[in-house]
């Protein structure tokens, strides 16, 4: 019953981070390997809130969540719209400039030691006790729920919204929709914002869980495999994709090997790759470039 | 090269020559003159520094073939020279072989690692492919963990120096010539199979795939060639990177080091050995001119004790900064360069570049 | 006369800097007309309509010369959605639909003119209107449609941003004649009732000369003729090389072969 548990808290975290790797690449077709600093940027952000608004925790989570989001839209602007036209690796290769860029800017700000942001909120972290004698925190409790409602809040607005509707036809034909009037480099910078306050999400309730060193980037790059399993561009695939991954990689680790835990979403990566290319619901494209 | 006027070539012979005019043996000759004095009049750390960028500079020109010249994209090349390094590693605490057994050992590991690491070359393309082998990293950094753990060298593997018979290789010298063989020697092989027909057919494999097929190049023994002979001068690269420095472990083989490398591509120009060569020297010198230029500059205190955090930031920052305003690299500098003295008083307005 | 609503003044348009695509093209087309661009394959006629509706970086293609004029404005070297928020719409020749979006969708995607609540449902209205078809096929994939259906979701995408200019691009290409008859009698219609005018590019002068107004012909890359229709459907060389027909008498493969004769424009 506790794997179960563990199997559903990795995969709510997983897919969590996935989500912003599908938004980006279903718009842009550019894989961003930053997603990962860029997320525990946001958790570094809500240290320096969170002494900030002492006394006012949710103001403070509230504006490390939206100081991500305008992040992410900043990225795009200051950097990703300059590579228009340059092809999809360069802009790739830039996210991972960004990522190391990132890295370094994070350590020098707050040094490497481990932060717990959850004192500087003042809050805490009981573990609740579900049936079977299974254990969660309150803290991962809160991020499958958080999942859940980022998930459905995605959905409707993709598929029910107009500004929804503009942004899958960005993704699709990108000259069709600004015929049509749509402003590419807005949507564009929409997507960014939204991937990284998703990601940010992720990355404060992952801190207030479990505290905070720079090593948090590994697991924003262990949940691309997540994305990639269900399809780089279908969000219900990165659900589907992160569940998948969390099975296997709990039950590897409890049955096999600990140490397994960081290379187990890689190998799951190779076999897809091997059998099905584009992920259980992608769209079979060239695979080729832009 | 544009020569100004009165180069004209009369046989195929002689357009594939590697130096062909009167110019071209002189400057090869001053350069090799160069290189030979350099160890009698450099530092002990000039020396350590011109061997880290042999060391490199055979990686880079590895990764060019692989991703400027076959356009095969890889994030997974320090796996690779884990691959060579562990090769030697495992081999000498095991049995205790002696250098010539293990060198061509860690070459034959690369080149199979190649095939692996090629195989889904012949499926994917361009993101995928790069992110097949961003996984395949992760696997060999992996095992090479996998095998330190178990064996009990959870810090590392200390190497003894190479020896020939009662020779040891430790001098600084003796170590620069070997090097500077080993990267001439690179230089060479790869500039021979460019200009051959396995060169053209990479060529024409990268510009375009399907119309290189119809055209009869067999596309996937081409790419796996690629994947192979990059992973073979790799994996002879982090075997002799164990050697030099006498230490083998795991943390050096981060993802970073992957990044390192394809920032030498990407940095000194994609398609380019000249380019893998700048690059090369770019990201070796890097972090000393960065920690020079801290030392110079009025920065605050907590930068200089996080020097590594401060090397993150620049590369990173210097990465993006080619990607959006150099995207040619040092190479597209150097012949904008160039091109401003031989054409002088004339300008060359460069033409819009096929994009890839 | 009034002032024309689209005026190109020897416009010039060149692919990656180095590929002159069309050269000294000038034409104008007055509100509320029809106007049709005639040529064979790879005569400009497309590059022509994306120096009006702009191009994207990725085309890697510029408006090297001369201007392109709407109600009085210069709009050439623009990004595509300010030409579209200016009221000039492209139908475009390929690509024209979202293929993974529903009829419905596609109708809802543009973004149009004049905002306010409940603009985009009012357009998408109208695009049901013109063409009843759509309505039925509402909640299908645009993928999933016929030729001639996905050509009606184009124009009625088009119209549901809410142009003064709508430039449609081989409006007939790969569609049976009666259902290009029925789109080009629409078109009529749209024009009368809603005060929009065409600028049609067709490779069928056929359909061409019986739609439009005013007629224009293009020929690599540069203007060789214009006129009504009448007086292109009488010109000899219109005839010979456009509409297939020889001066009556019947001619044997024999003699193709030899045949050359020169084209004059100035007839």
């Amino acid at each position: 019953m506790q794997l179960l548990v563990n199997i559903i808290v990795l995969a709510s975290i997983y897919a969590l981070i996935a989500c912003g790797y599908v938004l980006i690449y279903r718009t842009s077709r550019v894989l961003n390997l930053a997603h990962g600093e860029l997320m525990m940027l946001a958790a570094y952000v809500l240290v320096a809130t969170a002494s900030l608004f002492a006394g006012h925790p949710v103001v403070a989570l509230a504006a490390a969540a939206l100081l991500g989001l305008v992040v992410g839209a900043l990225v795009y602007v200051a950097l990703m719209r300059r590579l228009t036209g340059e092809g999809v690796l360069a802009a790739v290769l830039a996210t991972v400039a960004l990522g190391v860029l990132l890295r370094g800017v994070i350590v020098l700000f707050w040094s490497g030691q481990q932060r717990y942001p959850i004192e500087s909120l003042g809050w805490s972290n009981p573990t609740i006790t579900l049936i079977g004698d299974a254990r969660i925190s309150t803290a991962s409790a809160t991020l499958v729920l958080t999942t859940f409602v980022v998930y459905a809040g995605l959905l409707l607005f993709l598929r029910f919204t107009r500004w929804g509707v503009r942004m899958r036809a960005a993704g699709q034909n990108p000259l069709l929709a600004a015929q049509r009037g749509i402003r590419l480099h807005g949507i564009y910078a929409a997507a960014w914002g939204l991937s990284t306050f998703t990601g940010g999400l992720a990355g404060i309730l992952l801190a207030i869980d479990a505290g905070l060193t720079q090593t948090m980037a590994v697991i924003g790059l262990k949940a691309f495999p997540a994305a990639l399993v269900g399809g780089l561009d279908s969000l219900l695939g990165a659900a589907l994709g992160a569940l998948i991954v969390a099975v296997a990689e709990v039950l590897l680790i409890y049955y096999v090997d600990p140490l397994l835990a960081e290379v187990v979403p890689f190998l799951v990566l190779i076999a897809m790759l091997i059998v099905r290319p584009w992920g259980l619901f992608g769209t079979r494209e060239e695979l080729d470039r832009v | 090269m544009p020569f100004a006027s009165g180069y004209f070539r009369t046989s195929y012979a002689r357009d594939m020559r590697l130096v062909d005019t009167r110019a071209q043996v002189a400057s090869l000759a001053l350069f090799l003159l160069a290189a030979a004095a350099f160890p009698l009049l450099a530092s002990s750390f000039l020396l350590d520094l011109a061997n880290q960028f042999f060391l490199a500079a055979i990686g880079a020109v590895a990764l060019m073939l692989l991703t400027g010249y076959a356009g095969l994209i890889s994030l997974g090349h320090a796996g690779l020279l884990a691959a060579g390094a562990f090769t030697v590693g495992i081999l000498f605490k095991e049995v205790a072989a002696p250098f010539w057994i293990t060198l061509p050992a860690a070459a034959v590991a690369g080149a199979l690692l190649g095939v692996i690491f090629g195989l889904p070359s012949l499926r994917l393309r361009g993101l995928y492919l790069a992110v097949s082998t961003l996984a395949l990293h992760f696997v060999v950094v992996y095992l090479g963990g996998e095998y330190e753990t178990k064996r009990g060298f959870s810090t590392g593997i200390v190497i003894d120096p190479p020896t020939l018979g009662d020779f040891v290789v430790t001098d600084p010298h003796v170590w620069y010539f070997v090097l500077l063989v080993a990267a001439a020697g690179t230089v060479w092989l790869s500039l021979n199979l460019l200009r051959g027909k396995t060169g053209r057919a990479w060529r024409a494999i990268r510009d375009h795939e399907t119309v290189a097929e119809a055209l009869g190049i067999n596309v996937p023994a081409h790419k796996l060639a690629a994947f192979v002979v990059s992973s073979t001068l790799t994996a002879v690269a982090g075997a002799l990177f164990a050697y030099y420095r006498g230490f083998v472990s795991v943390e050096a083989f981060s993802l970073f080091l992957s990044i390192q490398y394809v920032a030498m591509v990407i940095i000194g120009g994609m398609g380019s050995i000249l380019g893998a060569l700048l690059g090369a020297a770019f990201v070796t010198l890097f972090p000393y001119v960065i920690e020079y230029l801290l030392g110079v500059l009025p920065v605050p205190a907590a930068f200089t004790n996080q020097m590594f955090a401060v090397n993150y930031a620049a590369f990173g920052l210097a990465m993006a900064l080619f990607l959006v305003f150099e995207p040619g690299g040092l190479v597209a500098i150097w012949r904008r360069l160039r091109n401003w003295f031989v054409l002088w008083p004339f300008k060359q307005r460069p033409l819009a570049v096929t994009r890839r | 006369m009034s002032e024309p609503l689209l005026q190109l003044e020897k416009v010039e348009v060149a692919y990656h800097r180095v590929v002159t695509a069309v050269q000294g093209i000038s034409l104008h087309v007055a509100p509320r007309q029809i106007v049709a661009l005639l040529g064979t394959n790879g005569a400009g006629k497309t590059t022509t309509l994306r120096a009006v509706s702009g191009f994207l970086g990725l085309d890697d293609a510029r408006v090297t010369e001369g201007a392109v004029i709407y109600r009085g404005e210069r709009i050439e070297n623009r990004a595509p959605h300010e030409i579209t928020a200016r009221g000039v719409v492209l139908v475009p020749e390929r690509d024209k639909v979202f293929p993974n979006l529903t009829v419905a969708e596609n109708l809802i995607a543009n973004v149009p003119r004049r905002r306010g609540a409940g603009a985009t449902k009012r357009r998408s209205e109208l695009a049901y209107e013109y063409f009843p078809k759509l309505a039925e096929l509402r909640g299908r994939e645009a993928g999933y449609l016929s030729g001639g259906e996905r050509q009606m979701l184009a124009i009625g995408a088009a119209l549901a941003c809410g142009p003064e200019l709508l430039l449609v691009d081989e409006l007939s290409l790969g569609l049976a004649p009666l259902v290009v008859y029925d789109l080009t009698q629409r078109l009529r219609r749209i024009r009368d009732e809603q005060g929009i005018a065409v600028l049609l590019v067709e490779q069928n002068a056929g359909v061409a000369l019986r739609t439009a107004d005013y007629a224009y012909v293009l020929e690599n890359g540069r203007m060789v003729l214009d006129g009504d229709p009448e007086r292109l459907a009488a010109h000899e060389d219109i005839q010979e090389f456009y509409l297939g027909q020889s001066r009556g008498e019947r001619r044997s493969y024999r003699e193709v072969k030899q045949y050359r004769r020169s084209r004059r424009w100035y007839g």
